[in-house]
């Protein structure tokens, strides 16, 4: 599968009690134009979704936040992983979407396989982990599962490498923040 | 040294969220704020790196809410993208402490002098606004600052010297 397609999966699984941080990069740009607006589209911040979601995690903890993020951007920040895991609370979900590359930059590869994510995930304890090949016919049951356990959750998918030639996000990240803001201070 | 008891009622008074890597610089302020009952829901999150302590922030403060940080000097270097293409970038209000090391009285402490040297060249450069913490004034300096990160809606720092939060 590809990301955007598992991006794609998660419009009929989430409502307005869901925020969405996704990392720079093709993975924001696939949010705003996959899913229901606004959610915090991160447009720099290499290596931070995950601590940004966390933040937003304790300060709101009647919604769900999920953190899309990919193997790039999780391996800058890994030691994020350890605070949330830490912390564990159980509004948070973090999905990774792993193509190997850094495919907004072109391609290159990242160092991502040298982890063994089942282990990984597994050794934090944290209730729900999990580490497989995305595929059409399980995501909507896997990404269920993921996102309705009672804790803090994470679930690593591998993906086919893809870049769908979307638009640019047109807010500017000033204007991103002043409507996450008000939805989330209504 | 301001009273660690008063410093981290006054905080938590006005902050549901501190987060920060620590330095000995906080000392005091840190031990008090171990064992502090918090009356208003106080959270302190404990940060592997400082840009993760201001992503944690930039999350607090997505939602509205006021968010303090605590760190090093050493740790301006860590977050230049955070506050670049993070705090700034997406207008996000946030106090930080920075310990201010590397100057005289860390003239044994050679890994603290540069950073030292260039502290406020580098926070003018980066535009972010600075003050700072002083023993005798310290309430009217956390609220100035206070003031300053909502009416910028930026990031702003608060400079800590040895004995102000340590004794």
């Amino acid at each position: 599968m590809k990301g955007i397609e598992v991006i794609f999966a998660l419009k009929n699984l989430i409502d307005e009690n869901d925020v969405i941080v996704s990392s720079n990069g093709n993975i924001s740009r696939e949010v705003f134009h996959t899913l229901p607006r606004p959610q915090v589209y991160l447009r720099g911040s290499m290596g931070l979704p995950v601590p940004v979601g966390l933040g937003l995690a304790q300060a709101n903890p009647d919604k769900r936040i999920i953190v899309i993020t990919g193997d790039g951007n999780f391996l800058m920040g890994l030691g994020s992983i350890v605070t949330s895991a830490f912390y564990k609370p159980k509004n948070l979900k973090i999905l990774i979407l792993d193509n190997a590359q850094y495919y907004t930059t072109g391609g290159q590869q990242t160092v991502s396989s040298a982890i063994n994510y089942s282990e990984f995930l597994e050794s934090f304890k944290i209730g729900f982990s999990r580490s497989k090949k995305a595929s059409p016919d399980l995501i909507e049951e896997d990404l269920t599962e993921f996102l309705n356990y009672d804790a803090f959750s994470a679930l690593h998918l591998t993906i086919q490498a893809s870049k769908e030639n979307l638009a640019n996000i047109p807010w500017h990240p000033e204007e991103i923040a002043e409507k996450i803001i008000a939805r989330l201070t209504k | 040294m301001i009273d660690p008891e008063a410093f981290v009622k006054f905080i938590d008074e006005n902050y549901q969220f501190i987060c920060g890597v620590p330095c000995s610089y906080f000392k005091e302020m840190l031990i008090y704020l171990e064992t502090y009952e918090s009356k208003n829901e106080l959270d302190h999150f404990l940060a592997t790196r400082e840009d993760e302590a201001i992503a944690l922030a930039s999350g607090v403060a997505l939602s509205g809410k006021p968010a303090l940080v605590y760190m090093q000097n050493s740790g301006l270097g860590n977050i230049g993208d955070a506050l670049t293409s993070l705090a700034q970038l997406y207008k996000l209000p946030m106090l930080i402490l920075v310990s201010y090391r590397g100057l005289e009285p860390d003239k044994d402490f050679p890994e603290h002098s540069v950073m030292g040297d260039v502290t406020e060249s580098l926070l003018e450069a980066m535009k972010i606004p600075y003050s700072e913490l002083t023993v005798d004034n310290w309430e009217v300096d956390m609220k100035n600052a206070m003031k300053k990160t909502v009416e910028a809606s930026s990031p702003v720092v608060l400079l800590v010297r040895l004995g102000v939060l340590n004794q």
